[in-house]
């Protein structure tokens, strides 16, 4: 029971206090680069959750087992980088292989996923964080995944209304989409203190 | 620090390094091996001939799935616009098929030449500021046919070539590519695609089916049905108080130079890339 409370809570709390994109600033590039359209984003925030839930996972297991046991805490960023790399190629092989169809419609977003620095950070906060148990570390991996993916649908649901808004002349294209995302940022702050 | 004393303590990094990586190297290499995804490399070669634009004219979503889909299915030749008949015949050889020349590419053509000094307006529009949404309602702008100028055909234009300059939408036929999306997009159906015959196709740029006294009431340039394009030659025809120019048997001709200088309201233009200039008109020449 405790278990499942901790896990429950660290859950929550990566997707919606801890979102990384809203609190850490993390991922900004797809976040505003790929959030034209609904069914875009989701693809994008699909395709982030795998490959954030398989490198989180072993990026952990890396760090646990080779690591730290070898004292070589300071190649973490090289491994960890190494890890997403390798874990976005095998996933994209993997993907075109059983899946045709949703490696079309992943398209581009796979390969980029690699410089997506929503991962790496998450993969290094978990260690920050001091997570010393696995099951934990892949819920949070997961939980970071499915925070982003909420995010950038959020953030294309208000872009695909802001096509029709009458947005003044000197505010249109890249302007607003920051400012909303400003704003946007700023209702999920009410979210902190939440969990004590 | 001693040199001996910093090698000690890098070479375990180091060897770690390259242990993971010959790792992953190993997985990937196994991992490409064994998923390996036979391309057929006709489908390259289709691809290389289509225009790349990946506007979705052909119904697919880009130049890579409509390759793959016309190396499957033949019948699905010839739907690239962009690329016309020069993409067609490519592919064509590619498949080894025989196919028959399917005419001049399309273009399109407005039909409509009022700018805004030209045509009447009971009162200012504040609505959600798109042609569809202002087509639903009646008396944005006195004429029921004409282009409302709120630009849905240039947001459909994926090639910059379609611009509201002075109060009507005006083609750049240098951008077009004829993926027919502007067409598609125009709630009054304003847009006509039309194959160019020849570098200047003639057109009768109006959509007025009124009666000519109240297009005259409305609009300075309309069509008033007077027929007098279609005593000079048989391929004007009026019908509905409109002119109408068939476009598939068009070829520029003494008796359609007369047209398009008796015309009373001007309303029959050249459109095209180099569209020349005479006093009469022209979709950029302005009338005072």
């Amino acid at each position: 029971m405790d278990t499942l409370n901790i896990l429950l809570m660290g859950f929550i709390s990566i997707v919606l206090i801890n979102n990384l994109v809203f609190t850490k600033f993390l991922g900004i590039c797809p976040y505003l680069g790929v959030s034209g359209r609904i069914d875009m984003a989701f693809g994008m925030g699909m395709a982030v959750t795998f490959v954030v839930t398989l490198s989180g996972t072993l990026t952990w297991l890396i760090d646990h087992l080779i690591l730290m046991p070898m004292n070589l805490e300071v190649t973490r960023y090289i491994c960890f980088i190494l890890v997403i790399a390798g874990s976005v190629q095998l996933v994209e092989m993997y993907v075109r292989k059983f899946f045709p169809t949703l490696y079309e419609s992943f398209g581009i977003f796979l390969p980029l996923i690699t410089t997506n620095c929503a991962i790496l950070g998450l993969c290094l906060f978990i260690n920050l964080w001091g997570i010393d148990n696995l099951l934990e570390a892949v819920v949070l991996s997961f939980g970071a995944g499915i925070g982003f993916t909420m995010a950038i649908c959020i953030m294309a649901g208000i872009r695909e209304n802001l096509n029709l808004a009458d947005v003044p002349e000197c505010l249109k294209g890249a302007p607003i989409t920051l400012i909303t995302a400003g704003l946007l940022t700023l209702a999920f702050m009410g979210f902190a203190g939440m969990i004590r | 620090m001693d040199y001996l004393e910093l090698w000690n303590s890098a070479w375990p990094a180091g060897v770690t390094m390259l242990g993971l990586g010959s790792g992953f190297a190993v997985v990937l290499l196994i991992a490409s091996v064994k998923l390996k995804v036979e391309v057929d490399p006709k489908i390259e070669q289709i691809h290389k001939a289509l225009p790349n634009l990946d506007c979705g004219t052909c119904g697919f979503a880009g130049c890579g799935q409509y390759a793959k889909a016309v190396l499957g299915k033949p019948e699905l030749l010839g739907r690239c616009a962009p690329g016309g008949q020069e993409s067609t015949k490519a592919i064509a050889k590619i498949l080894s098929l025989q196919i028959s020349d399917s005419g001049p590419a399309e273009r399109p053509i407005v039909h409509c030449r009022a700018h805004a000094a030209d045509k009447n307006v009971y009162g200012k529009y504040h609505g959600i500021p798109t042609c569809t949404a202002a087509n639903a309602l009646a008396n944005v702008q006195a004429c029921k046919f004409g282009c409302l100028v709120f630009g849905d055909c240039t947001w459909a234009c994926r090639f910059d070539a379609l611009h509201i300059v002075d109060g009507l939408a005006t083609v750049d036929y240098e951008k077009c590519t004829g993926c027919g999306a502007c067409s598609k997009a125009c709630p009054r159906n304003l847009i006509e695609m039309v194959p160019f015959r020849c570098e200047n196709m003639m057109t009768v740029a109006c959509s007025s089916k009124e009666s000519g006294k109240s297009t005259r009431g409305m609009c300075k340039v309309g069509c008033i049905g007077c027929g007098v394009c279609a005593k000079q030659t048989e391929i004007f025809a009026v019908e509905d108080n409109l002119a109408r120019l068939a476009y598939e048997k068009y070829e520029p001709t003494e008796q359609t130079e007369t047209a398009f200088n008796k015309c009373p309201t001007k309303v029959i233009i050249y459109c095209g890339k180099t569209t020349p200039e005479p006093g009469a008109g022209g979709q950029k020449a302005k009338t005072s």
